[in-house]
């Protein structure tokens, strides 16, 4: 049995592995020789992949028959030649280059100009469905009924719906750039109280203080990271309104218009950067040689100077790249606001959803707008490393 | 004459080693002291004792009459005067070589900045080291680094400095250019107190050899008379270990 499982358990890698293995030598098989017809040999591929894409459209190229025609007889033949050319690769093996037609320079030549042609067939196919996509998105925005097609209803959903996509999609943006600048603003007041440590020559007031201010960060952090952010968006919100109500003279309107669901998020989407950030400073300082600190002590300066001049500065260049990552982590998990009725993407396409009683199109919509935004943002991020020379962090980072 | 340096009964503890166990030391003032004895023998943690990096249990250290160990002597105002430089060099990574000289000066003594470099840059010269004023600190040799550390503290313009074996970190061929930058310094009458293995700078450079074993001074004396005639079993023992491999 306990064999049966580690079989089990190793299989998919090593399975992966052997036919990862397999692949690569056979495309390396391939590839050999007559790079060109490869790569054309890929293209026809994709060109017979993109025909399936919409398959009931046609768009210029595809709808013009003796077109197709002559399109499908050239790739047919380049086919069947490629074919015969590996299969008699594979019987000269070592002798092919020397011996096989197939290597002639006219035929090499042949292949060349024969590749060309595919290539121009797959930009053609190319061009045919993205034509049939704008044909297809022109039409459905004049349509006055949602269109039952998966793809046709998505986008008219989207573009029916569009200033509230746009209208989330702007305050995702914003939730996610100024909660992380106010949380950072924090965390660095909080790292500070977290790397207070009591030494031998502190008066005991100034030890109890030191405690208190790092133990009362450690909590923060640990408050923090230990609750959902949606249940703290909701205490939050309510603790706000709370607040309003018995302090205030205000009537609902009012306090709905300063302690809104946009600032109620903004303040939950900013503490919860605080300590996430506070935890990556408190890293980064620690991660600082002590012999650092050492040198700058032996010369007079105090903690505080060598903190402040030698030890900080260091730890905040290494917590930059973490910084964006908590940026693009904002993006997505600013999400759960739409608890609290933070009107952000999310919200805006539940409210669709809702709308048009259709669920999926409009949450796929969402899914690849948030995907945009955080693959454009992570390019830029790490584009800004490399040029500060900082370590790259590569991919999309996920939730804290 | 009144010692710059007295140490009383210094001892100190890492839990339950007790690695100090009672060091009384004077340095007087232009004396180059240096400390030798094997691995692990508490020469590192005397000399971080002696600025207080270090916090001894028990014991005196007496800087100009002044004890470090009090808790009411204004510490940071006498590391100032006292130099230190490290085995691993410890230049701050985010300054330049300029700013690494320039940083304390500037932020403790409150020296103006074209006064600061003016200082700086004259110890920079006296190290060898004028044509690399901008480079990034982290790109030295460790030869050029630890020459840099050397100028940093003495832009202090301390009393004593304390080396903790400034050239085991160095590779044989460079050890050299470090040797002559401390021996310069000792012939203009710094005052310096250094561990090392270099027995032949010891030699050659020191006034006074100290032999440290298991946290106490076992032997002490002038070159000649440590190294051409130890007192101690265990003196003879670890020097011979030396000159096996290096005649003296
Ligand atoms: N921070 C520390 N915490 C715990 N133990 C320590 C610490 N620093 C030093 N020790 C221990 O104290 C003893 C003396 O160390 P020290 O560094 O003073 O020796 P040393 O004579 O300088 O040796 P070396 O020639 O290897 O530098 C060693 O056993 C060491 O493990
Ligand atoms: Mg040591």
């Amino acid at each position: 049995m306990n064999t049966f499982l580690s079989i089990l358990r190793s299989l998919p890698g090593d399975l992966i592995r052997w036919c990862g293995g397999k692949l690569t030598a056979a495309a390396r098989f391939a590839a050999a020789d007559h790079p060109y017809v490869y790569l054309s040999g890929c293209a026809l591929i994709l060109t017979d992949l993109l025909v399936y894409v919409f398959s009931d459209e046609y768009g210029f190229f595809l709808s013009c028959t003796p077109l197709v025609m002559a399109a499908f007889a050239l790739c047919a033949v380049f086919a069947l030649a490629a074919l015969a050319a590996l299969v008699s690769k594979r019987r000269l093996k070592r002798r092919y280059r020397s011996q096989s037609r197939f290597c002639t320079p006219a035929a090499r030549r042949a292949a060349r100009y024969g590749s060309y042609a595919v290539w121009a067939v797959t930009a053609l196919v190319l061009a045919d469905r993205i034509h049939v996509l704008c044909r297809l998105i022109r039409s459905v925005m004049a349509m006055d009924t949602n269109p039952d097609p998966f793809f046709q209803a998505m986008v008219y959903m989207f573009y029916n719906s569009r200033s509230l996509f746009l209208t989330g999609l702007w305050t995702t943006l914003r939730l996610a750039f100024f909660g992380t600048i106010f949380g950072f603003i924090l965390a660095i007041g909080l790292v500070f109280l977290r790397i207070q440590t009591p030494t031998s020559r502190d008066r005991d007031h100034i030890k109890f203080v030191k405690i208190l201010c790092s133990r009362f960060a450690a909590l923060y952090a640990t408050v923090i990271r230990g609750t959902p952010m949606m249940l703290q968006a909701f205490i939050i919100y309510y603790v706000g309104f709370g607040l309003f109500t018995d302090h205030t003279e205000l009537t609902i309107t009012e306090i709905n218009s300063i302690w809104s669901f946009f600032i109620a998020g903004l303040t939950t989407v900013s503490l919860n950067s605080a300590a996430y950030l506070s935890e990556v400073l408190r890293g980064g300082v620690e991660s600082i040689d002590a012999g650092q600190t050492e040198a700058a002590r032996s010369l007079g300066m105090s903690a505080w100077q060598a903190m402040m001049k030698v030890v900080f500065p260091q730890a905040l260049k290494n917590a930059i790249p973490a910084i964006g990552n908590e940026m693009i982590i904002n993006i997505k998990d600013s999400s759960v606001l739409n608890c609290i009725g933070v009107v952000e993407l999310m919200y805006a396409a539940t409210s669709v959803a809702g709308i048009y009683y259709k669920n999926l199109p409009n949450y796929v919509s969402a899914a690849l707008i948030y995907l945009i935004m955080t693959c454009i943002i992570s390019a830029f991020l790490n584009a800004l490393s490399r040029r500060l020379s900082l370590s790259t962090y590569r991919g999309i980072p996920s939730s804290n | 004459m009144e010692p710059i340096l007295s140490i009383r009964g210094l001892e100190k503890s890492f839990g339950d080693l007790k690695v100090l166990k009672g060091i009384d030391l004077d340095v007087q003032r232009g004396e180059v002291v240096c400390i030798i004895g094997a691995s692990g023998s508490g020469k590192s943690t005397l000399l971080r004792c002696l600025n207080l990096l270090e916090e001894p249990e028990s014991g005196q250290i007496l800087f100009n009459g002044e004890d470090l160990t009090d808790i009411d002597t204004d510490l940071d105002g006498l590391r100032q005067k006292i130099g230190m430089v490290f085995q691993s060099f410890n230049l701050f990574n985010n300054k330049n070589v300029l700013d690494n000289c320039t940083l304390a000066p500037m932020s403790v003594r409150r020296i103006p900045r074209q006064q600061a470099e003016e200082t700086a840059i004259r110890h920079l010269e006296a190290v060898g080291l004028k044509d690399f004023i901008r480079a990034d600190s982290r790109r030295l040799s460790g030869g050029q680094k630890q020459r840099v550390a050397i100028a940093r503290a003495l832009c202090m313009e301390p009393e004593i400095m304390l080396f903790d074996e400034p050239t085991s970190a160095l590779d044989p061929e460079i050890v050299g250019e470090v040797l002559d930058v401390m021996r310069n310094l000792a012939r203009q009458g710094m005052t310096m107190v250094v561990v090392t293995h270099e027995m032949a700078f010891a030699r050659e450079v020191s006034d006074r050899i100290v032999f440290m074993d298991q946290g106490v001074i076992l032997e002490q004396g002038t070159p000649a008379e440590v190294f051409g005639n130890p007192k101690e079993a265990r003196t003879r023992e670890f020097l011979s270990r030396y000159l096996e491999d290096k005649a003296l």
